[in-house]
């Protein structure tokens, strides 16, 4: 653990060495140093846990009430530390690059905030009783708080940030109330003590797992609980909404694991609850990213889809748990494991590359750029490998863990009791991957090809060093595991049974290994017949002529940029589909035609709602007198009432 | 014959014949409305013809557009390597390549739609835009198709949906089984873009699903995807005839022309819906695939009891 | 140092009524300073084994309530120029009428609450900390709600964390050395908002009477 301790540090102290240079070029030399050191320290150990399968503990005395503060590392947690450390420090890299763009902010306490912010983290999934983890989610939060506010003159951020602070104050009411219940009968709070409790079925076992899919599912953000995440991750700084969609709402998603852990096999309702979670969430989510026009929106929204996958995940894996499939539940909270390490790595590629775009075309309105492949190349490349893997395409990473999901769903419907009904979940997820298709092509196709929409996008260049290479890197990864899954199945079906509180046993271990390979093994050959089929057309093209000429305008000869096809009408026959669901409003004038998506969990019901909150708290405004001495009798005469209700009831 | 040459001969018999099926389609429709019709290896013809032809590239392309028909070469062969081609086997399985599959010729798809759109041309990214719709809606009701021969023969790769297994338990699931065929035949003509879904003789963009997103293509380049995309009809003519009619208790030579009665009649089958129905409203094409999903779900539920 | 214990409760008791009852505000501050080095003294006798922690305990307790809050109040007294009359608003005799009437009403809920066993530590004696703690406390209150301007007001606040102090104590050597800290700290700090904002009542309105703060509430 001292590894990780020193990991940890070297985070803390980057964020000193910002705040006492107060930023400049030396700081933020330093400051890349020491978190890249300090990750990749905290990374090391959690491989080394990974491998062994093993648990390191260590404890810090507390003269506070709950006990010593257990803190350590087991599988489940070292999966989830890998993808904070990893995608942290990339994001931190890149934050350097971002930040210089901006005139009018000095980053410095940015980024301080930021390697806080990851510090916190990773301490979140290193608790092992119930303080530290309140503790350092507490401060999770608040510091994802002031990353969304980096940019507080501007009132999105603002409103952005308050829907935040409420949405996560929610959750942590929720986990308080978890926790309560959990620690009702015990003086002892660590982990290992909480979980003898609430092994068998009872009432307070029913309430912990509804309040954990409250508690959690806020942070986690599916639907109807993710109406804060597209406004906060449109106004935060590119760098944070990629930590945020990668890492923060990953959180939620290691909360469920954990609980699931404390709890043992949870009962069937449960599970089918948060398989028809994930699925609503993962088609719905997708859907909703299709109608948007912000680029950044568009990807919070795919966060939404992808925490349904998970979810569909981590649902199958609770089902089989419940059905009694120990093996399956190992697959599908593996798979739900695999997926969070995926969508880590892709998300936050994508925001890298959005965040490029936004910084050198000045915009994120989708209907204004284009063409932007010529001009900045690298990102372009890093972008489309993201997009596919984010869409679920072999040979990337993305098809591995969908792969995954699929593999458990129809091996659910082999059994005999009412687990078969999950197979249902395969044309769901069939769906959700052509949605995202539809999506991701329409992004790609409208952003970097074709001519540019508007002058904007034609001052764009490459961008500096800094914000490349951290997207190179996680691109090569994608394509790593893409192509060499096997490495990290294995580690990731640990962390899963860990999860089932299983040892994986050889058997089967070794049949999903095996089948793994074989993904590899496809990956390679497609991978090979695009090398022959390149060599091939290769040797067909250079037997005949070639030239260059315009596009094909069915004979109109001035076609102009604005001529081509946009965004909003490329997702529009998709969307009306769906019709109303789709959360699109469209004006329709004599000669003027615009849409605009709208949130409808956020406009339709918590708008209202907060309204009719509102309302009745106005009426109860005139309680607020004004005057000092009202208030001090409203004191005095609630300390009579509790002690006239002492002496009626009688000492102890 | 040696029983790991059979699904390779399968594969190398369907890579060469697949040329043939739009050509049946075609004569099968032009016979059936009175006409004469092309010859039935006219597919043949245009692929040499356009293999001499020059290639103009649109100004605004960059590598995507060149990539096209790279990718799809390259997709729809990597993907019939999973499919038991022979009734049998397939040259290469493993848990779960139905999904390899689906998403491989996604893969195409997406570099396809890329293509389209990086000629900046209004065509055909209306184009690109109907396909992805309809791919999603088509994939949705594939899977339904194949989580169905998944619960049936128990098996988790193509191979077994589609070959041994599923020759035995024909008789006993064989009303469901019939369902989920019908229901393939509707998404192939969706998939595949045939009519009542696209029409491939129309000369009108603005109607034009797939064609007009190759529009820009030409040369050796339009010739690969003209092929590929016969090869991609082939396929799933052979996977539909598979689960109309299992073969795999058959002797290998006896399999080899059973695949190639069923390129043939699926052929015939294309063309004469071609000749019988209208193109379809594009806004009824949901409608049309919602039609073939309920087919395949109805036989789902059939199987789940 | 166990027989000082019932005197010193007793003068406690007094010095409340006589912030009660005086009209000058120079002896309101002049009580609470007596109330305050009472308590230090308090605070050694109570202990058992007298140690150095004990001792400068009390030191402390008598440094900040009976000598650094009350010059602090005569400090504030001073700026403001105000005139030294305490304006009672229910008169004077009222007021130690309802002092008693607290004193009574203590004694009675005292032996009711809950966790404070008779005969623990220094409530020893007849058992006079606790009703003394309470009624404290709530003469604290008491001149918190019938005194208008803002000094007595600090008075009455300081009184009722007096009787808080007075029910710490109590809990003698179960108290963590923290707690105690942390009272001394807020009391401090309380008392410092407090002169900042007599100095600016003063300075908006040309009084510190607290009367004249009637927009106390959202828009």
């Amino acid at each position: 653990m001292t590894l990780l301790w020193i990991g940890l540090g070297s985070l803390v102290l980057a964020a000193a060495v910002q705040l006492a240079l107060r930023g400049g070029g030396r700081a933020d030399r330093l400051f890349a140093i020491l978190v890249l050191a300090g990750a990749a320290l905290g990374i090391a150990t959690a491989i080394g846990v990974l491998r062994d399968g093993t648990t390191l503990t260590a404890t810090i005395p507390s003269m506070l009430p709950g006990g010593n503060w257990a803190l350590g590392l087991d599988p489940l947690s070292a999966a989830f530390l890998i993808a904070i450390l990893g995608v942290g420090a990339l994001s931190a890299t890149y934050g350097i690059g971002y930040m210089r763009y901006d005139e009018e902010i000095a980053p410095w306490p940015s980024h301080a905030f930021f390697a806080l912010e990851v510090a916190a983290l990773s301490l979140v999934v290193c608790a092992r009783s119930v303080m530290p983890f309140m503790g350092a989610w507490e401060l999770m939060a608040i510091g994802s708080l002031l990353l969304i506010l980096t940019e507080y003159r501007h009132a999105e951020a603002r409103r952005a940030g308050f829907i935040y602070i409420v949405a996560t104050h929610v959750g942590t009411l929720a986990l308080f109330a978890l926790f309560a219940t959990l620690a009702r009968n015990t003086g002892d709070w660590t982990f290992g003590a909480l979980a003898q409790g609430t092994r068998e079925p009872s009432a307070a076992r029913t309430a912990v797992l509804a309040l954990a899919l409250l508690g959690f599912g806020v942070k986690a953000g599916f639907v109807p609980l993710h109406f804060w995440l597209p406004p906060a991750h449109a106004a935060a700084p590119s760098h944070v909404s990629a930590l945020m969609s990668g890492v923060v709402i990953k959180i939620g998603i290691y909360g469920l694991l954990r609980v699931v852990w404390l709890v043992g096999a949870p009962p069937p309702w449960w599970g089918w609850t948060v398989f028809a979670i994930g699925t609503f969430s993962a088609i719905f989510g997708v859907l909703w990213a299709l109608a948007q026009h912000d680029v950044k929106r568009l990807l919070a929204y795919h966060s939404v889809e992808n925490i349904g996958i998970i979810l569909m995940g981590l649902g199958l894996g609770a089902l089989a748990s419940a059905y009694g499939h120990p093996a399956l539940a190992a697959i599908g909270y593996g798979a739900a494991v695999l997926h969070t390490m995926n969508h880590a790595l892709f998300k936050s590629l994508l925001f890298f590359c959005a965040g490029a775009v936004y910084r050198e075309a000045r915009t994120r309105d989708l209907e204004l750029l284009g063409g932007l492949a010529r001009r900045m190349p690298v990102i372009w490349l890093a972008f489309a490998i993201g997009a596919a893997a984010i869409v679920g395409l072999p040979p990337f990473n993305g098809f591995v863990s969908e792969w995954l999901v699929y593999r458990g769903l129809l091996q659910a419907g082999q059994s005999a009791d009412t687990l078969r009904l999950a197979v249902l979940g395969t044309p769901a997820l069939a769906l959700v991957g052509g949605l995202a298709l539809a999506c991701f092509a329409k992004v790609a196709g409208v952003v970097f090809l074709g001519t540019s929409r508007s002058p904007r996008a034609d001052q764009a260049r490459e961008p500096s060093a800094l914000l490349r290479l951290p997207a190179i890197v996680i691109a090569s990864v994608c394509v790593a595991i893409g192509v060499a899954p096997p490495f990290v199945i294995g580690v990731m079906l640990r962390a899963g049974g860990f999860v089932e509180s299983v040892a994986v046993d050889p058997g089967s271990a070794a049949d999903v290994s095996r089948s793994a390979w074989q993904v590899a093994a496809f990956a390679l050959v497609l991978l090979v017949a695009i090398g022959v089929a390149a060599f091939l057309m290769h040797r067909l093209r250079v037997r005949v002529s070639r030239r260059v000429s315009d596009t094909w305008g069915c004979g109109y000869a001035a076609a102009t940029p604005r001529m081509q096809y946009t965004a909003s009408s490329f997702a529009a026959p998709l969307l009306d589909v769906f019709g109303a669901a789709s959360g699109v409003r469209t004006h329709r004038g004599p000669t003027v035609f615009h849409s605009e998506p709208f949130d409808l969990a956020l406009d339709r019901a918590i708008a209202p709602a907060w309204a009719s909150v509102r309302r009745v708290a106005m009426r109860l405004r005139r309680l607020q007198q004004g005057r000092l001495r009202t208030y001090l009798v409203y004191a005095v005469a609630t300390l009579t009432v509790l002690l006239g209700y002492l002496v009626v009831r009688g000492g102890a | 014959m040696p029983e790991r040459a059979t699904p390779v001969l399968a594969l190398i018999l369907t890579l060469l014949l697949a040329p043939l099926v739009p050509g049946v389609a075609a004569r099968t429709r032009a016979v059936l409305t009175g006409r004469r019709g092309s010859p039935i290896w006219q597919l043949y013809a245009d692929l040499w013809k356009l293999f001499r032809r020059g290639i103009v590239y649109a100004r605004v392309t960059t590598i995507p557009f060149r990539l096209v028909p790279v990718v799809a070469l390259a997709a729809i062969v990597a993907a019939s390597l999973l499919v038991p081609l022979d009734g049998r086997t397939s040259v290469f399985a493993f848990p779960g390549d139905v999904v390899a599959f689906v998403y491989t010729l996604a893969l195409a798809r997406f570099v396809l739609v890329l293509g389209a759109l990086d000629t900046g041309s209004s065509f055909e990214g209306m184009g690109a835009s109907r396909e992805v719709t309809f791919a999603a809606l088509v994939e949705f009701a594939l899977f339904l198709c194949f989580a169905a021969l998944s619960v049936v023969t128990h098996q988790l790769s193509l191979s077994g949906m589609a070959g041994v297994t599923l020759a035995d338990r024909w008789m006993t699931a064989a009303p469901a089984l019939s369902l989920v065929a019908a229901g393939l035949f509707i998404l192939l003509l969706a998939e595949c873009s045939r009519s009542p879904v696209d029409d491939p003789t129309t000369h009108l963009e603005l109607t034009m699903i797939h064609e007009v997103m190759i529009l820009d293509h030409s040369g050796p380049d339009l010739g690969v995807i003209l092929y590929a995309s016969a090869v991609r009809l082939s396929v799933l003519a052979a996977l539909l005839g598979r689960i109309a009619w299992p073969v795999a208790k058959l002797a290998p030579a006896l399999r080899l022309a059973a695949l190639v009665a069923a390129l043939v009649l699926v052929g015939v089958l294309v063309g004469i819906v071609e000749a019988s129905m209208a193109r379809l409203k594009l806004a009824k094409v949901p409608l049309y695939i919602a039609g073939g999903a309920a087919l395949s779900a109805f036989g789902l539920v059939l199987l789940l009891r | 140092m166990r027989p000082l214990i019932e005197p010193i409760l007793l003068a406690v008791a007094l010095t409340n009524f006589a912030v009660l009852g005086t009209s000058r505000m120079t002896a309101c501050v002049r009580m609470l300073a007596m109330q305050g080095a009472l308590l230090g003294v308090l605070s050694i006798a109570v202990e058992r084994p007298l140690s150095v922690h004990s001792i400068a305990l009390g030191a402390g307790t008598v440094a900040v309530k009976a000598l650094g809050l009350p010059w602090f109040l005569r400090w504030a007294m001073r700026e403001a120029a105000v005139r030294r009359e305490v304006e009672p608003v229910i008169g004077y005799m009222a007021s130690l009428l309802l002092g008693a009437l607290v004193v009574g009403v203590s004694f009675a809920v005292a032996s009711r609450l809950p966790g404070m066993v008779p005969g623990q530590g220094g409530s020893a004696p007849g058992g006079l900390l606790v009703p003394i703690a309470l009624a404290t406390l709530l003469s604290g209150l008491l001149v918190l709600i019938t005194r208008s301007k803002a000094i007595t007001q600090v008075v009455g606040y300081l009184m009722l964390e007096n009787g808080i102090y007075l029910f710490g104590l109590t809990l003698v050597g179960r108290i963590s050395f923290l707690v105690e800290i942390g009272v001394l700290l807020d009391v401090f700090v309380a008392v410092f908002i407090m002169g900042i904002v007599v100095f600016h009542i003063n300075r908006e309105f040309d009084s510190i009477s607290a009367e004249n703060l009637v927009e106390l509430r959202e828009a």
